[in-house]
């Protein structure tokens, strides 16, 4: 098993980062009450294994005891059937599912199936009427109607139903789903917290760290816990025992678009921009999201970029995102981007050098 | 020979009008025969005698000019000079027996007329044509300006002529030959479906830099061409086109009709080679071109000298076919007292046509009054007549039902099923049928309401429409048994079954079972055969399909129509009308009417400019559209032909756009060594795209279709208009062509690596050692998931390797495709691939190790789960599979389901403390339906783990978990099935 997964804290005592929200979670559901709940913070923090500890903390080991089940929902709208597949995963006592998966047409998972769902109230054993709860992830990708449709649900059904949102960020959810919700950030650990886990883990595995190599992971981990731990893991595949100055391998995405990037600043050319473009779909057709393509593009140009053209290429890849988040066809903005970034490049070139 | 024709066609409107307009008429001779008019339909003698008339006319134009495809009349001519000689005898006799005959006094008439005044001079033949024009100057307005026109342009008059005469000509053929010559006339148009040839034709090699010259117009009449291979200066089409415009005609494959074969290079094809063979005589560019100058010449030196007359004469000089000329004036010569039958009806006919110009489109003024008329699908109307003629028979005669049956299977239906393109002639042949054989026809159409008949007939039979249908339809039985022969026939005829829609509930239905009870033939007609409304129709019905006529043969007929509107047209013009209405004649009436409001003279150009834009919207395929927009003249095309092109395919034409805008090399940024203003020309045209992309979804999810001028405006239009210019490749062994839009299969690959993933995904989940979403699973964990799966394969020990990487697999639930899946995912162009280095040897006992494991494999995921007897997992839930019976339930579930039962009864005993019993309790009962499910849910599973267990599968603690899982599955549902169980 991956130390990842082999060392998540299963109960909200267990936690080692966020110690005290884990305990003030504790003392939340204690109180028999829970209200709804939005974690939000950037990946890696450790938003779900606060959740799943939470779920334990409320129902108990029954909560881990969880099915996956790959439904498939019609949805009568008006004049046509839609078909709707969704993976679920549920226990007793709470289901987990993305709406967004389903692109779109998320506002009538969240109008019929999540209606549904939190309709029913599950009697708890002891005869008291429970509650279920809803843990909806990437809440922030929900679309504008889904996310309206979603806040009658939270109040109708608040009394047999508690949601727990999961996103990264708070800005793309609606301010009236987030006033409905006790909103919990989650940053993301520091550095000093990644080397203590990593050193935990070493530890537990019986391994040997060299001085400042666990400080290195964390480092390139870019503060995500889950990512040091991943490349901690995978270090150790490739190279036992460690040395202090061992090569952390990059995801292989990430080498792909740093690729790229180098490309587009070697040559900016019609022949160019049609490779790439080739590349960028190499990308797409990996599921590689693209939103994280062009971030992770910007990152890598931005670090080779002269510094009076970096504020003009963020501008351009916010603006390019953002026309993605609106339009269908990832590739059209991508590649727009790329030309327009080539376009911009190259003027400087010839107006620098000539 | 106007009048004929008109005559012929619009029999029912003289009826009206003949009586007023006649009694004017100056001829003498002929007064007392008008007033009769008790004709009714047209009989085959007077169809003769009428052919006869048009006959001779024809002959006498036909040596006006004489068309090298006049094949058919050569054929015609021996029976045409019977029945001429005929005509010739039989006049007097006629015109007694057939007094009451309207038409056929007409014919008399212009007999008599032709025996004084004509016959005196046959020398003078050729001046008959000049003379009829000055006779015909004082009758009226079409008359006069039919004059103008010829006095002014002399060289046009042979033409419009030329055409008429031979139009008129083999109208008589069709006419006469029935549907013999008719079929000869299809098999010819049928040779020419390949009109153009699209494959790839090289660019001439001195395009643009001759001179094209202007010639007489009709210097070319009577010529047929065959273009082939490339030719020197004009590209194909500007060759067809002018060939066309000076009246001569393109065909697309040699015959021994053909004059010459149009090319600059033997290119040994077929075409020439068949030239060879039949010894036609090869012509090239400059040849043709001397050929029309040389012709503008002439007809400048004779401008003055020639009588216009003698030219017509002297146009089919030209023409190769002298022997048939001769024929031509042989029966010409035999016939000549007929002639004068233009010059003493006209007068006349003038007189009516004004009047009736104004009152009938001329789609209803010429519609076909019989059978014979229909142009094209003769075996479909002649089908229709003897399916018509037999239901009777087939269908009344209760008395030998057997043999009925026996009888072939397209008279064993009960009604018929017109189908076909608009304008073709459908309804018009069901009427034509029907009325010929006596049956009186009642039509009913889309304009009519055609609900379902109402069960209910308390209110009579008035209202309702289709309550009279089904009377109509049934009622006829009381009649079954009445003499049949005084009895008038009915038919019903619906048209427009297609047409049925909301307003018609239950039409379609209802028609049927009309069908089935009718004691009248029913006549169906529709456009779409295929539609999905006349699905359950068709079965009951004989199916004929009309099909498009020919442009040939509705060249023929507009002919005919064009003579009888004194309008002077041109037959290569007239078939380019044909042509361009795709087979509707019912349009390419209209149009030609529309035309004759602004001129009487109608030549090809004019059909060419009047249609050009109706042309364009047809087939342009998304290539040529993105070709077209991005070439060198991209830029010089207004904006509505840009929007035309870019809608042509609103979806794939942005795709291909988007495909190969990189690659042109934009025209008008001038000089650019740097290609800094070509890369920003690139972004501004993706910048335009993107747009492009965002307004598409406002359109497609939002339904704002108003946008779609704006989608296609920025998608195509706007990164067109900066780029257009030269096409250039990009890479090396690329074609230079555009490359279709590999956006379309770059996303169905994305798709099926979602699903890939989705399933790792959800089997990963299963395994409930992993909690996190499917994007971290593919941004963060594929790599170290693929190094866990390969790199022990690569560096440990074979044996070691399999084992921990099976274990590994197990631990997570990764399946074999789950590895192929990771795999696929983590290739990269240009990256070597992960599975590279190493031994097959060491793949091969992986896998054996992973079958191995299956049997003690632990699975949660429901389509990992594999049944016996099923080779593919099943994707849906296996509940829904399986369906078991309920009584094998109990004892099958075994252990596992006792614990659960117990369980669940403490569930229910709690449950039942509860206060609100009462109300749980009810809402049990009603959650009953899905309690069953459930169970059948717990079955399934159970099911096969029975059989996983029979077959040898310890499945250890599998079977406890899953039945927790399931417990787990349907939370509240779950326990009310248990509350239930207890209370049955």
């Amino acid at each position: 098993m991956l130390w990842v997964d082999k060392y998540r804290p299963k109960t909200l005592d267990q936690v080692m980062v966020h110690e005290d929200i884990a305990q003030n979670l504790k003392k939340l559901v204690t109180e028999q009450d829970c209200p709804h709940l939005l974690f939000y913070g950037p990946s890696g923090s450790g938003k779900k294994t606060l959740i799943m500890a939470l779920l334990r903390q409320i129902f108990g080991s029954s909560a881990e005891k969880v099915k996956v089940e790959n439904r498939t929902w019609k949805i009568y709208a008006g004049s046509r059937t839609i078909e709707l597949e969704l993976t679920t995963l549920s226990s007793t006592n709470h289901i987990e599912l993305s709406p967004s998966d389903v692109g779109f047409q998320d506002r009538y998972v969240v109008q019929e199936i999540i209606k549904d769902m939190a309709k029913s109230r599950p009697i708890d054993i002891k005869g008291r009427k429970g509650y279920k709860v809803l843990v909806l992830n990437e809440v922030d990708k929900l679309s504008r109607e889904a996310q309206y449709s979603l806040r009658r649900t939270m109040e109708k059904y608040s009394a047999s139903c508690r949601l727990i949102l999961c996103c990264n960020s708070s800005s793309k959810v609606t301010e009236a789903i987030r006033s409905r919700c006790l909103n919990v950030r989650i940053n993301s650990p520091s550095e000093e917290q990644i080397v203590k886990v990593l050193e935990f883990i070493g530890k537990k595995e019986g391994l040997q760290l060299p001085p400042g190599f666990a400080a290195r992971i964390a480092e390139k981990s870019n503060r995500s816990l889950r990512r040091a731990i991943l490349s901690f893991e995978t270090c150790r595949v490739q190279q036992y025992p460690f040395t202090s100055n061992q090569a952390i391998p990059p995801m292989d995405w990430e080498e792909y678009v740093s690729e790229i990037a180098s490309d587009i600043m070697r040559e900016q050319s019609p022949k160019k921009l049609f490779q790439i473009r080739g590349k960028l779909y190499e990308l797409l057709i990996n599921c590689i999201p693209p939103e994280i393509i062009l971030k992770r593009l910007l990152y890598e140009l931005l670090k080779k970029l002269d510094e009076e053209l970096k504020h003009e290429v963020s501008h351009w890849a916010a603006y390019y995102e953002h026309r993605m988040r609106l339009g269908q066809k990832a590739i059209f903005h991508l590649e727009a981007f790329v030309a327009k970034f080539m376009s911009i490049y190259k003027a400087f070139l010839i107006e620098t050098f000539g | 020979m106007q009048r004929d024709i008109r005559k012929w066609l619009m029999k029912a409107h003289d009826k009206g009008n003949g009586n007023a307009a006649k009694p004017a008429q100056p001829a003498p001779t002929n007064t007392e025969k008008k007033p009769p008019l008790a004709e009714s339909k047209p009989e085959p003698m007077q169809g003769d005698q009428e052919n006869s008339g048009r006959r001779k006319t024809s002959k006498y134009f036909a040596k006006d000019k004489q068309k090298p495809k006049d094949e058919k009349e050569m054929e015609e001519v021996p029976t045409k000079r019977n029945t001429q000689k005929d005509a010739s005898v039989k006049p007097p006799p006629s015109k007694k027996i057939h007094k009451v005959d309207d038409s056929e006094d007409d014919d008399d008439f212009v007999l008599l007329h032709k025996n004084k005044s004509v016959d005196i001079t046959p020398s003078k033949k050729l001046k008959t044509g000049s003379g009829r024009g000055v006779s015909q100057q004082p009758v009226g307005n079409a008359a006069s300006d039919e004059d103008d026109v010829k006095d002014a342009e002399s060289p046009l008059k042979p033409s419009g002529r030329g055409c008429g005469g031979r139009g008129g000509s083999s109208t008589s053929a069709s006419r006469r030959g029935g549907s013999t010559t008719l079929a000869g006339g299809r098999g010819r148009g049928s040779g020419r479906g390949g009109f153009m040839n699209f494959g790839e034709r090289k660019d001439p090699p001195r395009k643009g830099e001759k001179e094209v010259p202007e010639g007489a117009p009709d210097c070319l009449a009577g010529l047929t061409f065959v273009i082939s291979g490339t030719l020197d200066s004009l590209e194909r089409e500007e060759a067809e086109d002018l060939i066309k415009r000076h009246g001569g005609r393109v065909t697309g494959s040699v015959s021994k009709k053909t004059n010459y074969l149009l090319c600059d290079e033997d290119i040994e094809g077929r075409k020439s080679s068949k030239a060879k063979e039949l010894g036609t005589p090869f012509l090239t560019e400059d040849g043709l071109f001397d050929m029309i100058r040389s012709s503008n010449a002439k007809a400048l030196a004779r401008g003055d000298s020639m009588d216009p007359v003698r030219k017509v004469a002297s146009m089919p000089k030209k023409s190769p076919h002298k022997a048939e000329d001769k024929l031509m004036s042989n029966s010409l010569k035999t016939n000549v007292n007929k002639k004068g039958s233009t010059t003493g009806g006209s007068p006349l006919k003038q007189k009516d046509q004004t009047m009736k110009h104004s009152s009938l489109p001329w789609a209803e003024k010429y519609r076909p009054k019989a059978p014979n008329d229909i142009i094209g699908n003769q075996s479909l109307v002649n089908q229709l007549h003897s399916w018509l003629k037999n239901w009777n028979e087939q269908f009344l005669d209760t008395g030998n039902k057997g043999k009925s049956k026996k009888q072939n299977d397209s008279s064993a239906k009960k009604a018929v099923l017109l189908s076909g393109t608009p304008g073709i002639g459908k309804t018009t042949s069901a009427k034509l049928v029907s009325q010929m054989l006596g049956f009186q026809a009642i039509e009913v159409n889309a304009s009519d309401n055609r609900g379902k008949a109402d069960a209910k007939i308390s209110k009579g039979i008035g209202g309702s429409n289709a309550n009279c249908i089904k009377e109509l339809v049934s009622n006829e039985a009381l009649a079954v048994n009445m003499d049949r022969s005084k009895h008038p026939k009915t038919v019903l005829i619906m048209d427009e079954v297609d047409g049925m829609s909301a307003g018609d509930r239950g039409g379609v239905a209802d028609l049927i079972a009309s069908i089935k009870i009718s004691r009248i033939p029913i006549i169906c007609i529709c456009n779409d055969r295929y539609s999905q409304k006349l699905k359950s129709l068709v079965n009951y019905c004989l199916l004929l399909s009309f099909r498009k006529p020919t442009k040939q043969q509705m060249a023929k007929r507009l002919m005919q129509v064009a003579n009888a509107e004194g309008l002077q047209v041109n037959e290569i013009a007239l078939e380019e009308i044909a042509e361009r209405v795709n087979g509707d004649m019912r349009m390419a009436l209209n149009q030609l009417q529309y035309m004759s409001l602004s001129m009487s003279v109608i030549k090809y150009d004019d059909v060419r400019q009047r249609l050009l834009s109706s042309a364009k919207d047809e087939d342009i395929s998304p290539f040529t559209a993105v070709d077209k927009l991005f070439g060198f003249n991209g830029g010089k095309l207004r904006m509505d032909e840009r929007i035309d092109l870019s809608m042509s395919d609103p979806d794939l034409v942005p795709l291909i756009t988007q495909e190969n805008y990189i690659n042109y090399r934009p025209s008008s940024i001038g000089k650019d060594e740097s290609g800094m203003k070509r890369m920003s020309m690139l972004a501004r045209a993706a910048e335009s795209i993107a747009n492009g992309d965002i307004v598409n979804v406002q359109i497609r999810r939002y339904r704002q279709w108003q946008l779609s001028q704006t989608g296609s405006l920025a998608s195509c239009i706007i990164p067109a208009a900066l780029l257009h210019g030269q096409r250039e490749t990009l890479e090396p062994g690329e074609r230079n062509f555009n490359r279709f839009g590999g956006w379309l299969g770059k996303n169905s690959t994305m798709g099926k690596n979602l699903r890939l993933l989705e399933d790792l995904h959800v089997h990963l989940l299963a395994s409930r050692e992993f909690s996190s979403r499917r994007e971290t699973l593919r941004l963060e964990y594929l790599t170290v998931l693929l190094k866990q799966l390969t790199d022990p394969l690569r560096l440990l020990p074979k044996d070691e390797a399999v084992e921990k990487v099976v274990e590994f697999m197990n631990v997570y639930s990764i399946s074999q495709e789950d590895t192929d899946t990771i795999v696929e995912l983590s290739k990269f162009q240009g990256r070597k691939n992960p599975m590279d280095g190493i031994p097959s040897a060491v793949k091969a006992s992986l896998t054996r190790a992973y079958k191995e494991g299956n049997k003690s494999r632990m699975v949660r995921a429901a389509d990992l789960v594999s049944l016996p007897g099923m080779k593919k997992a099943p994707k849906k839930r296996i509940a829904a599979i399986l369906e078991p019976t309920e009584d094998g339930l109990a004892e099958k579930n075994g252990d596992a389901v006792v614990e659960s039962e117990g369980e669940n009864s403490s569930d229910t005993d709690d449950l039942e403390a509860t206060a609100d019993g009462k109300n749980l309790q009810s809402e049990l009962n009603s959650l009953n339906s899905k309690a069953i499910q459930v169970e059948m849910e717990l079955k399934g599973t159970e099911d096969s783990n029975t059989k996983r267990t029979a077959r040898g599968r310890g499945r250890g603690k599998a079977g406890s978990s899953t039945v927790e899982k399931k417990t787990a599955a349907k939370g509240k549902g779950e326990k009310a099935v248990s509350g239930s169980k207890r209370k049955r």
